[in-house]
């Protein structure tokens, strides 16, 4: 068991630094790093590792419900989810990774917004950027997944208050 | 493939966001349910959340998307390029939260799981417990059943028991170790003359007449550990002593040690006085043959005496000394002639006539012919007759003679007091289909000790001279000839069984006649 240490003594130890860093700030002014700023390419970033943590807690979300062995059929289709989602983060990811890749002039509009193309020659990065813009056809079935996973474990929960 | 048409992107993108956000909320509903179906169960909690969290996303994500497309179409770009980042930073900020809820998740679940663990323990535990109780309840409900259905069966015993011992006609007992009796039944105060209610406490020794019998009785008991028919002699309140056969158990404690022992007596009186009686009904058979042998041998020398004393009587004169003696032997062989008569009578030798008869009729008839002599020795003679006596089958002459047998006897047994009460009783026992006459004195009765010879030939109580000693074996030879019996009772029982009396009385039983049985059934 840790000890805990007395009031005292803690205030013993921080007197000095509680001395020295006013001191520091007030004379030493140019060396003082209050405040960093990044640059824009911060907010993709934070959004990919946002990405990569979600499809992380997923991944883990799988495991464990296999690891406990929830019974029923609710459980595996929250697990189906789980596998839809992560595979719609990693394609999210690319499509965000690979949409720096893909030039202004890559994307054509002969005749408005919605006659928008993808100009030849196709090569692999703007096949999967391609893909990548139909994330839906992941993310719909995951949610599909999701509610019947749902509708199922309330089913399941009713027939077990039935039996009470 | 030249180009890749983002129009099917665009419209699988606003179709796809708005099912998703449908989808999403499908799926919080559910989520809500199962919380509120089950608030305790963590899982459904998390389901909520996570859900709830996902339709903001899913929310969040298709506004941006829609509008992004909207604005474009519309020629707003710059105001998209405005809005992107505001976007772009909420749907991060909902996937971290979305990620954290998931994450959360696995500490929820550890601390739901402990829970869980506790409670279905706390639940075995509880259910353990209430089977338990369950058990104990049902056990308790059963046990007052069983306690009761053996109380009930204990008590029917104890009743049946009960009834068992205070209903026997035998004395049933019940002593300790040292033979002081503890339990005595109604019928063993009856039988040792004791009252019922307030009678002292008794000890074997005081009811054994002979003490070698109580030593006898206490050895074989311990020696064997019970008595068996052992025939004992118990003696009365009154000083008298009863047969009695006893047969005993003994009674031993947890230690081995006898405690007591219960024992029935069976009372041997009756059982004595009737092998008595058959006794002397074997001896007067056997008398009565060798009677008969007797008396037809003697008559014919007696008839011949009688015929020569007459032929001489005619050759002398009555006032002669020789005519005086030859009327003595004439007088004295019919004497004789008589006495071998009443032999010949009593071993059924003589013929007899046969018909139906009225015990009353020829009661009547005696007492016409004795109450003369009765009344000059001042005895009264009272009659009670059944009104509907059946008839009997008999020989009139007989019978009558056996009722003047009996009344003489009586007459003697009291003409020593100067005066007496003869009672002539007839009654019908329709039980055993009998006609019973009692002819019954208040003389000096009959002692016991001879009482098992008053139906002996040749013996007699009466002076020499006034009786022959067969007049009661006639009687008994007549009354066994017509099927019926004779009791003697002395002292006498009232009718109404409260007091003794003094006297004897004689009790014939003859069968009533088969028509008038026939009629009385009728």
């Amino acid at each position: 068991m840790q000890m805990l240490q007395s009031p005292m003594t803690l205030f013993k130890k921080l007197t000095p630094l509680a001395l020295i860093l006013p001191m520091a700030l007030l004379l030493l002014p140019d060396q003082a790093w209050a405040l960093q700023s990044h640059g824009s390419p911060e907010g993709i970033y934070v959004h990919q590792l946002a990405h990569l943590f979600f499809a992380a807690a997923l991944g883990y979300l799988f495991w464990d419900i296999g690891r406990n062995s929830f019974p029923g059929k609710g459980w595996r289709y929250l697990q189906i989810f789980c596998i839809l989602m992560i595979l719609w983060n990693f394609l999210a990811f690319s499509g965000h990774w690979l949409g720096f890749h893909i030039a202004d002039s890559d994307i054509l509009r002969p005749s408005g917004y919605f006659s928008s193309q993808i100009m030849g020659p196709i090569s692999t990065i703007k096949l999967i950027y391609f893909c990548a813009t139909l994330d839906h056809l992941l993310s719909l079935p995951a949610l599909i997944f999701l509610f019947l996973s749902l509708r199922s474990l309330y089913h399941s929960s009713d027939d077990k208050e039935g039996k009470k | 493939m030249n180009t890749l048409p983002l129009s099917l992107s665009i419209v699988t993108d606003i179709t796809g966001s708005l099912l998703i956000i449908v989808f999403s909320f499908l799926s919080l509903r559910y989520a809500w349910l199962l919380s509120r179906r089950q608030p305790e169960n963590f899982l459904w909690g998390f389901l909520f959340y996570f859900c709830l969290t996902l339709a903001a996303f899913a929310i969040s994500r298709a506004i941006g998307h829609i509008l992004k497309h909207i604005l474009i179409f519309t020629g707003n770009q710059e105001l998209w390029q405005t809005l992107d980042p505001i976007s772009g930073g909420t749907n991060t900020l909902l996937m971290i939260s979305l990620a954290a809820v998931t994450l959360y998740y696995h500490k929820g679940i550890e601390g739901y799981q402990a829970i869980n663990k506790k409670t279905r323990s706390l639940k075995e535990a509880y259910d353990q417990l209430e089977t338990a109780a369950d058990q104990r309840q049902e056990m308790n409900l059963h046990l007052e059943e069983m306690v009761a259905a053996r109380t009930l069966e204990l008590s029917a015993s104890e009743k049946k028991f009960r009834n068992l011992f205070n209903n026997s006609k035998d004395m049933v007992y019940f002593s300790d170790a040292s033979n002081q009796l503890l339990t005595l039944n109604s019928a063993g105060f009856e039988m040792l003359g004791y009252p019922a209610q307030g009678a002292p406490a008794l000890h074997l020794m005081e009811i054994f007449k002979n003490e070698t019998d109580l030593d006898n009785y206490y050895q074989t008991l311990l020696a064997q550990g019970f008595v068996e028919d052992l025939k004992v002699e118990f003696a009365k309140a009154d000083g008298s002593g009863i047969s009695v056969l006893l047969s005993a158990t003994a009674v031993y404690d947890e230690n081995h040690q006898l405690s007591g022992c219960d024992g029935i007596v069976k009372d041997l009186t009756r059982i004595k006085t009737m092998m008595e009686q058959l006794a002397a009904s074997e001896k007067m058979a056997s008398v009565g043959q060798m009677a008969a042998g007797v008396a037809h041998e003697i008559n014919t020398p007696l008839g011949v005496i009688l015929g020569y004393a007459q032929l001489m009587m005619d050759n002398f004169s009555p006032e002669s000394e020789e005519g005086e003696c030859l009327a003595i032997i004439e007088r004295q062989t019919k004497v004789c002639r008589k006495i071998v008569a009443d032999l010949l009578k009593f071993s059924r030798q003589s013929e007899s006539v046969r018909e139906d008869i009225s015990i009353n009729e020829i009661l009547q008839d005696v007492i016409a012919v004795t109450q003369h002599s009765l009344q000059m020795d001042h005895i009264n003679v009272h009659h009670d007759f059944a009104q509907d006596l059946p008839p009997v089958v008999g020989d009139t002459e007989r019978l009558r003679q056996v009722f003047v047998n009996l009344i003489n006897n009586a007459h003697h047994a009291m003409e020593q007091n100067g005066s007496g009460d003869l009672t002539l009783i007839t009654r019908y026992d329709p039980e055993i289909r009998e006609v019973v006459a009692t002819v019954q004195d208040n003389g000096h009765g009959i002692p016991d000790k001879i009482r098992a010879r008053i139906f002996d030939p040749y013996f007699t109580t009466k002076c020499v001279g006034k009786g022959t000693g067969l007049g009661l074996s006639v009687s008994y030879g007549i009354i066994q000839d017509h099927g019926g019996r004779i009791e003697v009772e002395s002292p006498v029982v009232s009718r109404d069984h409260e007091e003794t009396l003094q006297g004897t009385a004689f009790h014939l039983r003859l069968p009533a006649a088969l028509v008038e049985t026939a009629s009385v059934r009728e």
